[in-house]
């Protein structure tokens, strides 16, 4: 059973980190000022953590059903985090009364809405 | 019903077995059990589900590149861990938050399928989120680039994305993509920098 106590001890590495990395994730969340800076904590550390849950998860369980499942986890959090970051993003930048953050360099502001 | 109308029909009824196999293996793992019921439920389920609604035809094509992907998802996966660990730091390190940047980052023309890609493996890496896509030639992406403060950490956001665009090309791109990544007066473009 050496294989499979190796196996538990990389599970639990990979759950604390994944762990950890949720919640400093969470304390991007409250601690950055806007919520484009926000969303960068939305898109990788959490995604990063939750993959890391399921791998930890997946060597845990070792049964190919739930490996599948844990599959399909990550697959759609790494499809469709992107896409509601960027609709985020969008959308927060073109609202005129809410703050995009202290800005060092900003062309797009400068420049007529390139979609319309 | 004419002609065009008919032809529409008929395309619209063509089915996916790619796209079958697919939803038939995550309707099984979502059941949780590998059984021969699930499996012809699952495939009965598949073909009703494209048949009534019937995806738009995809017009943009995708080449799979062994090499290219092999070496995309290898980057994919050191850069989604490089830029955690960068944003965990710049968000629980007592002090001062980062300040940033809105960049226009100027790419080769795409196919919107091979643009859409590109985005989304932006959102997750290397410090940016893709706020804005201008459609044109070039085409402009848009990012908010977390701590990009000083121009040389503009230059180098800048420079990551554009090397990230290229890798989705080199994994995806068809022959057409990777010539308009060759071109020299479209690759590597960047507006802001210009006085």
């Amino acid at each position: 059973m050496r294989a499979g106590e190796f196996a538990d001890g990389a599970a639990v590495g990979c759950l604390l980190a994944g762990c950890a990395l949720a919640f400093v994730a969470g304390v991007g969340l409250s601690r950055f000022p806007d919520t484009l800076s926000r969303m960068h904590t939305v898109a990788k550390p959490q995604v990063l953590g939750l993959l890391l849950v399921t791998l930890g998860l997946g060597l845990r369980l070792r049964s190919g059903i739930d490996v599948g499942m844990l599959v399909m986890v990550a697959f759609f959090q790494l499809t469709t985090v992107p896409v509601a970051t960027h609709l985020v993003g969008h959308a927060v930048y073109r609202l005129p009364h809410l703050p995009t953050g202290d800005l060092v360099v900003d062309e797009l502001a400068d420049r007529p809405d390139p979609a319309g | 019903m004419n002609a065009t109308r008919l032809d529409a029909v008929r395309r619209r009824r063509r089915v996916s077995p790619l796209l079958v196999g697919w939803l038939t293996a995550v309707w099984v793992a979502l059941w949780g059990t590998l059984t021969v019921a699930n499996v012809l439920t699952g495939i009965v389920s598949a073909v009703l589900m494209l048949v009534l609604l019937p995806l738009s035809p995809a017009r943009d094509r995708l080449a799979f590149r062994p090499w290219g992907l092999a070496r995309f998802v290898l980057r994919f996966a050191l850069d989604l861990v490089v830029s955690s660990l960068r944003v965990a730091w710049q968000a629980s390190w007592p002090g001062k938050l980062p300040r940033n940047s809105v960049l226009a980052v100027e790419l080769a023309p795409r196919s919107d399928l091979l643009l859409t890609l590109t985005v989304l493996a932006l959102n997750v890496l290397p410090g940016s989120i893709v706020i804005e896509i201008g459609r044109g030639r070039p085409t402009t992406l848009f990012i908010h680039a977390l701590g990009a403060d000083t121009p040389a950490a503009v230059a180098a956001a800048r420079r990551a994305v554009v090397r990230l665009a290229a890798r989705v090309v080199g994994a995806f791109g068809t022959r057409a993509d990777r010539a308009g990544l060759e071109d020299p007066s479209l690759s590597a473009r960047t507006p802001g920098e210009q006085p």
